[in-house]
C-alpha cells in the first residue's frame, strides 16, 4: 500500500509542477513572442494571446467579431504566417467572451465597458512592453462596431485603425439586409447560379417584416446571411476560407466558448439592431484608417464599406475590395490580405 | 380493444410484480464497530472533459449507512448492497495549451451506492458544498490610468456538482474498485451568469484496511 501512495504522490507532484510550469511560461524573446497575459478591468479578468515579433514594439490588437467570439479564431492564415512576422499579434478575448472571467451584473456587460476594456488592454500592454510600444487597431464584424466606440473613446493610443468587413452602424444592418439579399439574388439568377436558391431567397425576404420589428427576425437574416456565403462559395463566386487553425479547437473549452457566447449575445443584442450606429461620429476618428471589405459579403454587406470610408475623419485613408471574398477576407484572400495590412502598419508605425 | 389490452397489462404488471417477491432484507449494519479507516476507501481518478481539460481528482468516502437488500427474482435470490456515504474531493485541472482554465476545487457531500452480487455498482454522488478557485498566468489589473501586476491572480466560484456514474467492486485486491462518473459541476457567479461544466472521471478505490475488510466480507 506505502507503494501505491508513493505512486500517486509522484503522479500529483509531477502534475503540479508540469501545471506550474506551463502556467508560468514566458517567452521573453521579443522577436518571437508566445505570451498569455489576462487584463483584469471593471471585475472581468480577459485572455489576450500575443504572437510574433514584438522586437519593433509593434502590436496588432485584433478585435473578435460576435458578440462572443473568440480572438484565437483569427491565429490562422496569413495572420499567423506573415503579419506575425512583422508585428505581434495580440488576440483578444473580450468581456464575456472566449475564455474570459469575472464576476459582474448584466449591466456589466455593455459596449461602453467593453471599449474601456480594449483601452485596458492598450494600457497594459505599454506597461509591460514599454511605453514606446506601437499599436494598431483591428476589428473584425462585432470588432468593427467595438473598435470606433474604443477609438471615440480616445484613440490617442493608437497609430491605425483597420476596419474588416466591420459593423459600425448595426441599427441600420436589418433594411440593408433585406437590399443586399434581393440586388445578390438578382446577380446569381441573371448568371445561372444556383436559380432554385437564390429564388427562395427572394421569398424567403419577401415574407419578412420590411423594418426591424423583432430580433428573431434580425437573426433569421443572418442565419441566411452565412447560409447565401456558402452558396456564393458553392458557385465558386468567393473562394473557400484556407489555413484556419484547426487546433484552436484545443485551446478553448468549446461547451465555455459556446456557453459564453449564447450569454453575452443575449445581453447585447437586446439594443444592437435597434438603435446603435457609430456612422454620425466616424468623422471623429482621425487616425490613419484602413477599411477592408469582401465584394460578396452578406453578413455586413458592402454598402457599409463605402460609408465607412467616407465618414471616417482621417485624411489617411484607404479602402480596399477583396473581388472574391465574403464576410471574412483573412482566410478567403489570405495572401492581398497580409500585403494591405503589413503595408499599412509599415506605412504609419 | 382498448380495455383488453390494460386489463392484460395490468394482469402481467401485477404478476411480474408479486413474484418478484421484493423483501428488503436489512441486515443489522455492522458500522459501529468498525475503525474510521475500515468505513473509509480513498480514491484517485483522472477528472476532465479529454480534448481541453485535464486534471485529477483526489477523495474519500466514508460509509454512513448500508443496508443489504434481498430479493427473489424467478427462483434465484438477488441481494444488492445500498449505501449512503460521506464523500469529499480535491481535484485539480488545467488546459495545458493556454492555461486560461487553470483550477483547484474540492467539494463535500453525499453519494448513494447500489453494489450487486457482482460487484458491479452504480452511484450518484451530490456535493451541494463546493469551491472552485481559478487560476490564472500573468495578469494585471487596470484601474483608470494605474497598471498593476495581480500576485496569485484567479477567481473563487460557489462549485456544486453532481456525478452520476458505474463502477466495478474488486474484493480481495489492492485496489478495492474502479469507477467512471460523469460530473457535472456549476461555477457561480461566473461572468454576468454561472458556467456549467462537464467532466469524465475515471479512477480507482482503495482502502487502507483492505485485507480486514475483505475478510469480512467473505
Amino acid at each position: 500500500m506505502k507503494k501505491l501512495i508513493n505512486i500517486y504522490t509522484k503522479i500529483l507532484v509531477l502534475a503540479v509542477v508540469l501545471c506550474t510550469s506551463v502556467s508560468c511560461s514566458e517567452d521573453d524573446n521579443l522577436s518571437n513572442l508566445n505570451d498569455t497575459l489576462f487584463v483584469r478591468h471593471k471585475n472581468a479578468d480577459m485572455p489576450a494571446y500575443i504572437h510574433g515579433n514584438a522586437s519593433e514594439k509593434v502590436f496588432l490588437i485584433i478585435l473578435h467579431g460576435g458578440p462572443g467570439g473568440f480572438g484565437l479564431n483569427y491565429r490562422g492564415a496569413t495572420i499567423k504566417s506573415e503579419i506575425e512576422k512583422e508585428c505581434a499579434v495580440v488576440y483578444f478575448d473580450q468581456r464575456g467572451s472566449g475564455m474570459s472571467q469575472g464576476n459582474y451584473s448584466e449591466s456589466g456587460v455593455s459596449i461602453d465597458i467593453m471599449a474601456e476594456d480594449v483601452l485596458a488592454l492598450s494600457k497594459v500592454i505599454k506597461h509591460k512592453y514599454g511605453e514606446d510600444s506601437k499599436l494598431f487597431l483591428m476589428g473584425h464584424s462585432w470588432g468593427g462596431t467595438l473598435g470606433p466606440a474604443t477609438l471615440l473613446k480616445d484613440q490617442s493610443d493608437f497609430l491605425g485603425w483597420i476596419d474588416v468587413d466591420g459593423s459600425h452602424n448595426t441599427k441600420g444592418l436589418y433594411e440593408e439586409y433585406i437590399a443586399n439579399f434581393r440586388r445578390v439574388a438578382a446577380e446569381q439568377i441573371d448568371l445561372e447560379n444556383n436559380v432554385e436558391y437564390w429564388n427562395s431567397v427572394i421569398d424567403f425576404v419577401n415574407s419578412v417584416p420590411q423594418q426591424y420589428t423583432d430580433i428573431d427576425d434580425m437573426y433569421t437574416l443572418n442565419n441566411e446571411a452565412f447560409e447565401a456565403e456558402l452558396q456564393l462559395e458553392a458557385s465558386n463566386v468567393i473562394n473557400k476560407p484556407e489555413d484556419i487553425d484547426g487546433k484552436v479547437i484545443f485551446k478553448y473549452n468549446i461547451l465555455t466558448l459556446i456557453w459564453n457566447l449564447l450569454k453575452v449575445q443575449s445581453i447585447l443584442d437586446r439594443n444592437l439592431f435597434e438603435n446603435l450606429t457609430f456612422t454620425d461620429r466616424l468623422s471623429e476618428i482621425t487616425i490613419p484608417s484602413l477599411v477592408l471589405w469582401g465584394k460578396h459579403d452578406m453578413v455586413v454587406p458592402i454598402g457599409f464599406a463605402q460609408e465607412a470610408y467616407d465618414n471616417l475623419g482621417s485624411s489617411e485613408k484607404e479602402l480596399v475590395i477583396f473581388e472574391r471574398s465574403g464576410h471574412s477576407p483573412m482566410f478567403s484572400e489570405p495572401d492581398l490580405f497580409a500585403d494591405k495590412v503589413i503595408e499599412f502598419i509599415y506605412q504609419y508605425k | 380493444m382498448k380495455l383488453k389490452l390494460c386489463t392484460l397489462c395490468l394482469v402481467v404488471f401485477t404478476k411480474t410484480a408479486f413474484t418478484q417477491n421484493i423483501e428488503p432484507t436489512k441486515k443489522p449494519p455492522n458500522l459501529s464497530s468498525k475503525s474510521f479507516l475500515e468505513r473509509t476507501e480513498f480514491k484517485v481518478a483522472y477528472s476532465g472533459s479529454i480534448f481541453w481539460n485535464n486534471g485529477l481528482n483526489f477523495g474519500a468516502e466514508y460509509v454512513l449507512k448500508e443496508t443489504i437488500k434481498t430479493k427473489n427474482r424467478r427462483g434465484e435470490e438477488r441481494s444488492n448492497t445500498h449505501q449512503f456515504l460521506l464523500n469529499g474531493n480535491l481535484g485539480f485541472t488545467t488546459n495545458f495549451s493556454t492555461s486560461t482554465d487553470t483550477g483547484i476545487f474540492t467539494n463535500v457531500g453525499i453519494t448513494w451506492r447500489r453494489t450487486n452480487k457482482k460487484g458491479k455498482q452504480f452511484s450518484i454522488e451530490f456535493n451541494p458544498f463546493g469551491y472552485y478557485r481559478s487560476f490564472l498566468p500573468e495578469t494585471y489589473e487596470v484601474n483608470g490610468n494605474n497598471v498593476e501586476k495581480v500576485f496569485l491572480p484567479g477567481r473563487s466560484y460557489y462549485a456544486p456538482s453532481l456525478s452520476v456514474g458505474i463502477g466495478k467492486q474488486r474484493p480481495g485486491k489492492k485496489i478495492t474498485g474502479r469507477y467512471f462518473n460523469i460530473n457535472f459541476m456549476l461555477r457561480t457567479p461566473y461572468n454576468a451568469g454561472n458556467l456549467p461544466t462537464f467532466n469524465l472521471q475515471y479512477g480507482f478505490r482503495f482502502n487502507l484496511k483492505k485485507k480486514k475488510r475483505n475478510e469480512e466480507i467473505n
